[in-house]
C-alpha cells in the first residue's frame, strides 16, 4: 500500500517537475512547482517525517510561492518572451541527451549498491520533538550558523535592491 | 675566509638593488662605480678565498658551506649551501674575474646610454645569479642560478626594446632555453626521485653504487644535458645565440661568451661523477658538441655581421668543450671554458671597440683598414684571434690541442677529426674577420671615417688586461713537462675520471701539436689569400659553389624549419583551443557585454538567452563525464 | 522531557566569532549614523588582526568543539590565517577602488567579513552539513559582491551567472552528501565517514562513488577545476577586480581546505578511485587554463585562467595525497594569495577611470613610466610563473616533488611541461611593461597609500615567503599531521 502511494507521489512529482521546467508561461510554471511541492511533502509524510512535510507546505509552497507569484505579477509578465526563452535545437538535444545519460548512471549505480535497508523508525522520529532535540544537540551549530546564512542573505538583497545608493 | 663565501654573490645582489632602487636618482658616475665595484669586491673576495684554499690540506676539502635551509621537505632538504671545491673556484674566478673587467669596460661603453642604470642593474642581477649557478653545492639552487641567468639574459637581449628585432631576440631566447630547463627541471626530479637528495656530493657518492650504464643514470644525465643544450647553445637548441647578439656588446661578451654559455659544460662537468657511470650519455655528448662544433663554425664562415661571426664562433667552441667532456676530458674542457672565457671575451670587447670607433657598424663589408687608427684594439683583436685559432704559445693553443689529444689517444679518430677540421674553419673564419676589418682598403662609410677614433682607457685597460691573460692563461696547463700541467694538478680532486690510463708518448704529442698548428696556419693562410692577395676571390667561390653558399649563409634554413614544424603549430594550437574549445560558448557573451549596453533587462533576456544554459550543460557533462568515469 | 544542550566553549571559534559581530556592526553603524564612513576599512582590518590574534592563541590545540561539529586544530586554524591574510589585503585594495565607482559601502566591508566567516567554516568543518553551511555563507556573499556594481552590466552579468550556476553546482554537493549519507548508514561526520565507508566498501561501493563523483563536482564547481571552470572567465572579468581577486585566492582557498579535509579524512578507502578522477581532472585544468590563457588580451581574463592553472596545480597536490601534499597545498595557497592579489592591485592601480585599462597592452612601457609599479607586477608574473626564487617556484617545487613522491611522475612531468607553457604569457606582461614603448602617455597613476602598500608587502612576501619557506613549511607539516591517512 504504502509503495504505491510513494510512487503514485513520486509520479507527480516528476511529472509536475518537468511540466515547471517546460511552461513558457512563468505563472503556470510557479504554480506547477506547488504542485511539485506538495508531492515531496507527501512523500515526507510516508517517511515519517511529519514536520518537515508541514514547513514544506507552509514556508515553500505557501510563502516561498505566493512571494513568486507576486513578483511575477507585478512584473507583468503576461506575455512569454518569445525570442528570449527559445533555446537552440542543439541545446535542447545536449540537455535531453545529458539528462538521459545521468539519470541512467543514477540508477546503474543505485541498482549496483546494496544500500542498508533502514531500520524500522523508531516511535517519534520525524516530529517535532525529536528534531528540536536534534537541533539543540548535536545540531546546535549548524542551526545557529543558519541564522548568519540568512543575515547574509537579507544584506545581500539589501545591497543589490535598495533603491538609493549614498 | 671560506666561510664567507657566501658573500661573492651578495655583493652582485647589493649592487642590483641599490642600482635598481636609487639609480636613477644617483649620478651617473656613481651608478658605474657601484655596479663595477661590487663586482671587484666579489672578485677581490673570490681570490682570498682560492688562496686560502690553497693552504689547506687535502684532506679538509671540499668546503661545504651552508648558509641555512631553504627548502626542506620531509628528511630531504635543500639548504642554500656552497661548495668550496676546486672546480666552482675556478669558476667563480673566471665569472667574477671577467665580470670584473667587463664592467669596467661597460662604463665606457654605455656611458652615453639612456638606460645607464638599468644596464648596470640587469648586469649586477646576471652576476649574482652566475655566481650562484657555479657556487651552489646542489642541483636545485644551481638551477635557480641557471634560470636566473636565463632571465637577465633575456633581459639583457631586449636591452634595447625599441629594436624590435632586440625584444624578438630576447623572447626567443628565453622561450629557447625553457626548453632546455625543462630537460634540467625533469633530470633533477629524477635524481630527486631515484636518491632522495639533490646535493651534490651525496648524490654523486649514492650514484657510485649504481653499475656503469644504469638506465636511471643515463636517463638523468641525457635530460640534464637538455639542460646544457638550451643553456649551452648546442644543437638542436643553438638558434637564439645568434640572435642574441642584438644585445649590448659587453653584454655578448660576458653572458653570451665568457660565463652563462658555458654553464652547461661547467654543469656536465660537475656531474661527471653521473656522466662516467653512463657511456651512453658521453657518447651522445660527445657526439653533439663535435657536430654542433663543426655545423656552427661552417656557418660563422658566412657571416658578415663581426658579432654573428663571434657568435657562431662562440658556439663551435661550446662544441669542443662538450667534445672534451664526452670523451672523458673533463679537465681538458674546464681548460678550454677557462682560456676561451678570457680570448672570447676579448673578441667580443675588441668587435665593440670596433663598433664604437665606426659608430656603432658591425658589418665587416663596411671597415676594413682599421689597424693604424685603433692601434691597441688591433692588437689586442689579434691576439685573441691568435688564441682561438690554436697558435703557440696563447691560451687557446693548449686547451684546444689538449682537447684533441685526449678525442685521439682515446681512439675517438672521428672525433678528433671533426675537431681538427673545425679548427681549421675556425682559424680561417677568424683571420678573414681581422682582414676584413682590420687590412685592405677603408670602406667605411665617409661620413663616419673622419672620425674613428680609439676607445677611452676605461675600454682598452680591460681590453689589455685580457689580452695578457689570452697569452699567459694556457702556461698553467702546460702538458709536456711532467707536473707541468697545474691546472688539472688543481682540478682532479673535482672530477672523476674517465677512461685511458697510461702515458702516451711524449713524441705523440708534440707530434700532434705540430699538426694542429700546421692546420691552424693553413686555415690562415687561406683566410690571406682570399681576403688579402685575391679580394675577388670569395665572391667568385660564392657564385662558384652557389647552392653550398646559400645554405650556409641562410644558417642552413633551421630557424624557418623550426618556425614551421614547432612555433606555428603552436601558436595555432593555442589559438585554437580558445576559440574553436572554449571561447565558441564562454566568450560570446563577453563580447556583446564589453560594449556600453547598459540596460540591465536586456542583458539578463540575453543571459537567458543561452550562454548561461550552456554553461550548465557544460557542468553536466562535466558530472556525466566524472560520474561515468568514477562508476564505469 | 529532559534536553542536555552539549558543552561548548565559544573560544574555539573565536575568530569566526569575531569577524561575524565586526561584520554586524559595521551593518549597524552604518544604518544608524548619517554621514559618510570613512573608517570602516580601518575597522575591518583591526577586526581582521583581532581574529588573527585568537586563531594564533588557539594554535596547538586539538579537538573537536560543539558536538563534534567542528575540528579545533591546526590545519584549520593555518586556512584561517591564509583567509584572514587574503581577506585584508582585499579591503587594502577596495577602498580607492570603491570610491571611483562610488561604491563605498559598510556593506561591502560586511560581507567581505562574513564570507570569511563562511571560508573558515568550511576550513574547521567536521560535518557535511557544516561544510554545506559554510560554502553557502562565502557563496551568498560572493555573489552579492560580484555584483557589487549593480549599475555596471557587467558585474551584474557576473553576479548572475555565479549566482546561478553556483546554485547548480551546491545542488549536486548536496546530492553527492545526500548519497553519502545512504552508503555510509546514516552519519555525515568526516572522521566516522571513514570507519563506517571501509566496513561497508564492498557492499555499498557504487553509491559511494557516485557520492564521491558528486562531491568532486561540487569543489570542483568552487575551485573552478576544467570542466567545471566555465563561469570563470566571464565572472572574474565582470566582478569588482578587489572581489575578483578576493574570488581567486579565498574562496579558492577554502574550497581546498574542505576539499583536502573532505578527501584526505574521509575517502582513504577509495583512494585508487579519486586519484585517478583527480588526476585527470588536474592536467585537464592546468593544460586548459595555461593555453587559453596565451589568447588572452584583457588582464583580468588571462587572470581568471591563470587561476584556473593554479587550481590544477593545486590539484596535483591533492592527487598526491601524501604529508608533502598536504603541506603544498597549504603553502601554494599562501604563496598563490600574495602573488595573485599583488597582481590584482598592480591591475587596480593601472585600470584607473572605472576600469578602462584593463588590455594588456596598456601595460606596454610601464617600465619606463611607472618602474617600481612595473617591477612589482614583474615579481608578481614571475612568481605566478614560478621562477625562483620566490614563493610560486617554491610553492611548485613542493608541489611537483609531492607528486614525485607518491610516484606520480607523469603528473609531475605535465605539471613541469604546463609551467613551462604559462611562462610564456606571464613574460608577455613583462616583455610588455619593459620592452615595448608606450603605446601612448599612461598619465599619472593615482598611488593610494593602501594599495600602494599591499603592492609592496605583497612583491616583498611574494620573494621573502620563497627565500624563507621553512618556517611556514614547520607550520603546515604541523598542521597536516592530524590526518592520519598521509
Amino acid at each position: 500500500m504504502m509503495a504505491y502511494i510513494f510512487f503514485a507521489l513520486a509520479g507527480i512529482a516528476l511529472i509536475s517537475g518537468v511540466l515547471v521546467v517546460f511552461q513558457t508561461h512563468p505563472l503556470r510554471s510557479a504554480l506547477w512547482l506547488i504542485v511539485n511541492f506538495f508531492a515531496v511533502a507527501g512523500i515526507y509524510l510516508l517517511a515519517h517525517a511529519e514536520f518537515i512535510a508541514a514547513i514544506q507546505i507552509i514556508v515553500y509552497a505557501g510563502a516561498i510561492m505566493v512571494l513568486f507569484l507576486f513578483v511575477i505579477m507585478l512584473l507583468n509578465l503576461r506575455q512569454p518572451e518569445e525570442e528570449a526563452a527559445r533555446p537552440w535545437f542543439g541545446q535542447k538535444l545536449a540537455g535531453i541527451t545529458l539528462a538521459a545519460l545521468v539519470a541512467f548512471i543514477l540508477v546503474y549505480g543505485f541498482s549496483k549498491a546494496e544500500v542498508p535497508l533502514a531500520k524500522a523508525a523508531p516511535p517519534g522520529l520525524g516530529n517535532t520533538e525529536s528534531i528540536a532535540r536534534l537541533l539543540f544537540t548535536d545540531y546546535l551549530l549548524p542551526f545557529e550558523v543558519t541564522s548568519v546564512l540568512l543575515l547574509v542573505a537579507i544584506v545581500g538583497a539589501v545591497v543589490l535592491a535598495k533603491s538609493k545608493l549614498k | 675566509m671560506i666561510q664567507y663565501v657566501w658573500l661573492i654573490p651578495v655583493f652582485p645582489l647589493m649592487g642590483f638593488l641599490i642600482n635598481g632602487l636609487y639609480g636613477k636618482r644617483l649620478p651617473k658616475n656613481l651608478v658605474g662605480t657601484i655596479g663595477a665595484g661590487v663586482i671587484g669586491l666579489s672578485f677581490a673576495l673570490t681570490v682570498a678565498i682560492f688562496l686560502e684554499f690553497l693552504k689547506l690540506p687535502a684532506a679538509s676539502r671540499p668546503v661545504e658551506i651552508v648558509v641555512y635551509n631553504w627548502i626542506a621537505a620531509g628528511k630531504f632538504s635543500v639548504p642554500i649551501g656552497f661548495l668550496v671545491d676546486p672546480l666552482s673556484l675556478i669558476m667563480l674566478l673566471v665569472v667574477s674575474g671577467v665580470s670584473f673587467l667587463i664592467h669596467i669596460y661597460s662604463v665606457g661603453y654605455m656611458h652615453d646610454d639612456p638606460g645607464f642604470p638599468r644596464f648596470f642593474t640587469y648586469l649586477n642581477l646576471f652576476v649574482f645569479f652566475m655566481l650562484i649557478l657555479v657556487g651552489a653545492n646542489n642541483f636545485l639552487m644551481m638551477f635557480v642560478g641557471w634560470e636566473g641567468v636565463g632571465l637577465c639574459s633575456y633581459l639583457l637581449i631586449g636591452y634595447w626594446y625599441e629594436k624590435q628585432s632586440a625584444s624578438d631576440a630576447g623572447k626567443k631566447a628565453f622561450v629557447v632555453n625553457r626548453i632546455g630547463d625543462f630537460g634540467f627541471l625533469l633530470g633533477m626530479f629524477l635524481l630527486f626521485w631515484t636518491f632522495g637528495t639533490l646535493n651534490f656530493r651525496e648524490v654523486f657518492a649514492l650514484a657510485g653504487r649504481y653499475p656503469v650504464g644504469s638506465g636511471i643514470i643515463t636517463a638523468a644525465t641525457l635530460l640534464l644535458f637538455v639542460g646544457a643544450t638550451g643553456k649551452s647553445a648546442q644543437i638542436p637548441l643553438y638558434t637564439w645565440l645568434p640572435d642574441a647578439m642584438e644585445g649590448p656588446t659587453p653584454v655578448s661578451a660576458l653572458i653570451h661568451a665568457a660565463t652563462m654559455v658555458t654553464a652547461g659544460v661547467y654543469m656536465v662537468a660537475r656531474c661527471s661523477a653521473l656522466y662516467a657511470l653512463a657511456p651512453f650519455s658521453l657518447t651522445v655528448v660527445a657526439t653533439i658538441g663535435a657536430l654542433t662544433a663543426i655545423f656552427a663554425a661552417t656557418m660563422g664562415m658566412a657571416q658578415f655581421d663581426i658579432k654573428r661571426v663571434l657568435a657562431y664562433s662562440t658556439v663551435s667552441q661550446l662544441g669542443y668543450m662538450f667534445l672534451a667532456c664526452g670523451v672523458g676530458a673533463f679537465v681538458a674542457g674546464i681548460f678550454h671554458l677557462m682560456t676561451h672565457a678570457f680570448f672570447k671575451a676579448l673578441l667580443f670587447l675588441g668587435a665593440g671597440s670596433v663598433s664604437h670607433a665606426v659608430s656603432g657598424e658591425l658589418d665587416m663589408r663596411r671597415m676594413g683598414g682599421l689597424k693604424d687608427h685603433i692601434p691597441i684594439t688591433y692588437r689586442t683583436f689579434l691576439i685573441a684571434t691568435l688564441a682561438i685559432a690554436g697558435i703557440f704559445p696563447f691560451a687557446g693553443f693548449f686547451s684546444k690541442d689538449e682537447i684533441l689529444f685526449h678525442a685521439l689517444v682515446d681512439g675517438n679518430y672521428f672525433y678528433w677529426g671533426i675537431g681538427t677540421v673545425a679548427a681549421f674553419i675556425t682559424a680561417f673564419y677568424m683571420f678573414r674577420a681581422v682582414y676584413m676589418v682590420f687590412f685592405g682598403e677603408s670602406r667605411v662609410d665617409p661620413h663616419v671615417a673622419h672620425h674613428v677614433h680609439e676607445s677611452p682607457p676605461l675600454m682598452t685597460v680591460p681590453l689589455m688586461i685580457l689580452a695578457f691573460l689570452s697569452i699567459v692563461g694556457g702556461f698553467v696547463g702546460f702538458p709536456i713537462i711532467e707536473g707541468g700541467h697545474k691546472f688539472k694538478e688543481f682540478l682532479s680532486p673535482s672530477i672523476t675520471p674517465v677512461g685511458h690510463g697510461g702515458h702516451p708518448p711524449v713524441s705523440l704529442e708534440i707530434g700532434l701539436m705540430a699538426f694542429s698548428m700546421a692546420v691552424a696556419a693553413i686555415g690562415i693562410y687561406t683566410a690571406y689569400k682570399l681576403y688579402m692577395l685575391r679580394p675577388d676571390l670569395p665572391g667568385w667561390l660564392a657564385e662558384k659553389f652557389r647552392v653550398p653558399y646559400d645554405l650556409i649563409y641562410n644558417k642552413y634554413y633551421v630557424d624557418q624549419i623550426y618556425d614551421t614544424i614547432v612555433v606555428e603549430p603552436i601558436k595555432s594550437g593555442s589559438t585554437l583551443l580558445w576559440t574553436q574549445v572554449d571561447d565558441k560558448v564562454v566568450d560570446g557573451a563577453v563580447n556583446g557585454s564589453a560594449s556600453t549596453v547598459a540596460w540591465l533587462s536586456a542583458h539578463l533576456r540575453r543571459l537567458e538567452t543561452g550562454f548561461l544554459q550552456n554553461y550548465a550543460l557544460a557542468i553536466v557533462l562535466g558530472v556525466t563525464l566524472v560520474v561515468g568515469y568514477l562508476l564505469g | 522531557m529532559t534536553l542536555t544542550i552539549p558543552t561548548f566553549s565559544l573560544i574555539s571559534i573565536g575568530p569566526w566569532l569575531t569577524l561575524a559581530l565586526g561584520a554586524i556592526l559595521i551593518l549597524l553603524v552604518d544604518a544608524l549614523s548619517k554621514g559618510r564612513k570613512t573608517y570602516f576599512p580601518y575597522f575591518s582590518l583591526a577586526v581582521l588582526a583581532l581574529a588573527a590574534f585568537q586563531t594564533i592563541d588557539l594554535w596547538g590545540a586539538q579537538s573537536t568543539d560543539f558536538a563534534r561539529m567542528v575540528y579545533v586544530d591546526n590545519f584549520a586554524f593555518l586556512f584561517y590565517l591564509i583567509l584572514i591574510l587574503g581577506a585584508a589585503l582585499t579591503i587594502l585594495l577596495s577602498r580607492p577602488y570603491l570610491e571611483e565607482w562610488g561604491k563605498d559601502m559598510g556593506e561591502y566591508y560586511a560581507l567581505i567579513l562574513f564570507a570569511t566567516v563562511g571560508m573558515m567554516m568550511m576550513a574547521a568543518s567536521a560535518h557535511m552539513i557544516m561544510i554545506f553551511l559554510g560554502l553557502e555563507v562565502m557563496s551568498i556573499a560572493v555573489y552579492v559582491l560580484a555584483g557589487f556594481f549593480r549599475e555596471d552590466a557587467r558585474s551584474n552579468e557576473a553576479a548572475l551567472k555565479y549566482l546561478v550556476l553556483g546554485a547548480f553546482a551546491s545542488a549536486f554537493l548536496l546530492f553527492g552528501m545526500a548519497f553519502l549519507y545512504g552508503a555510509a548508514g546514516g552519519s555525515l561526520y568526516l572522521d566516522e565517514l571513514a570507519k563506517r565507508l571501509t566496513d561497508a566498501a564492498t557492499l555499498t561501493k557504487p553509491l559511494t562513488l557516485l557520492a564521491i563523483a558528486l562531491l568532486v563536482v561540487g569543489f570542483g564547481f568552487k575551485v573552478a577545476a576544467v570542466p567545471f571552470h566555465m563561469w570563470t572567465p566571464d565572472v572574474y572579468e565582470g566582478a569588482p577586480t578587489s572581489i575578483t581577486a578576493y574570488m581567486a585566492v579565498a574562496v579558492k582557498a577554502a574550497a581546498f581546505a574542505a576539499f583536502a579535509r573532505v578527501f584526505f579524512l574521509a575517502f582513504p578507502a577509495f583512494h585508487v578511485n579519486w586519484h585517478m578522477l583527480l588526476w585527470v581532472l588536474a592536467v585537464a585544468t592546468m593544460t586548459l587554463g595555461n593555453v587559453v590563457a596565451i589568447a588572452q588580451t584583457n588582464i583580468k581574463r588571462m587572470l581568471a585562467y591563470s587561476s584556473i592553472a593554479h587550481a590544477g596545480y593545486i590539484l596535483v597536490a591533492l592527487v598526491a595525497a601524501n604529508q608533502l601534499g598536504a603541506v603544498s597545498i597549504l603553502y601554494y595557497l599562501l604563496a598563490y594569495t600574495l602573488m595573485n592579489i599583488g597582481a590584482f592591485g598592480v591591475v587596480i592601480l593601472v585600470a584607473r577611470k572605472k576600469d578602462s585599462y584593463l588590455n594588456i597592452y596598456d601595460y606596454s612601457g610601464l617600465a619606463y613610466q611607472h618602474p617600481g609599479l612595473a617591477a612589482g607586477m614583474a615579481v608578481f608574473m614571475f612568481a605566478l610563473a614560478g621562477m625562483p626564487p620566490t614563493a610560486g617556484f617554491v610553492g611548485k617545487f613542493y608541489i611537483f616533488s609531492a607528486a614525485v613522491q607518491a610516484g606520480y611522475i607523469w603528473l609531475a612531468i605535465l605539471g613541469v611541461m604546463n609551467s613551462l607553457v604559462s611562462v610564456y604569457y606571464y613574460l608577455r606582461i613583462t616583455v610588455l611593461m619593459y620592452m615595448r614603448p608606450a603605446e601612448a602617455d599612461l598619465g599619472p597613476i593615482a598611488f593610494t597609500p593602501a594599495v600602494t602598500a599591499c603592492v609592496i608587502a605583497t612583491a616583498v612576501a611574494t620573494v621573502l615567503v620563497g627565500i624563507f619557506p621553512g618556517w611556514f613549511y614547520d607550520l603546515a607539516m604541523n598542521s597536516v599531521k592530524i590526518f592520519p591517512s598521509l
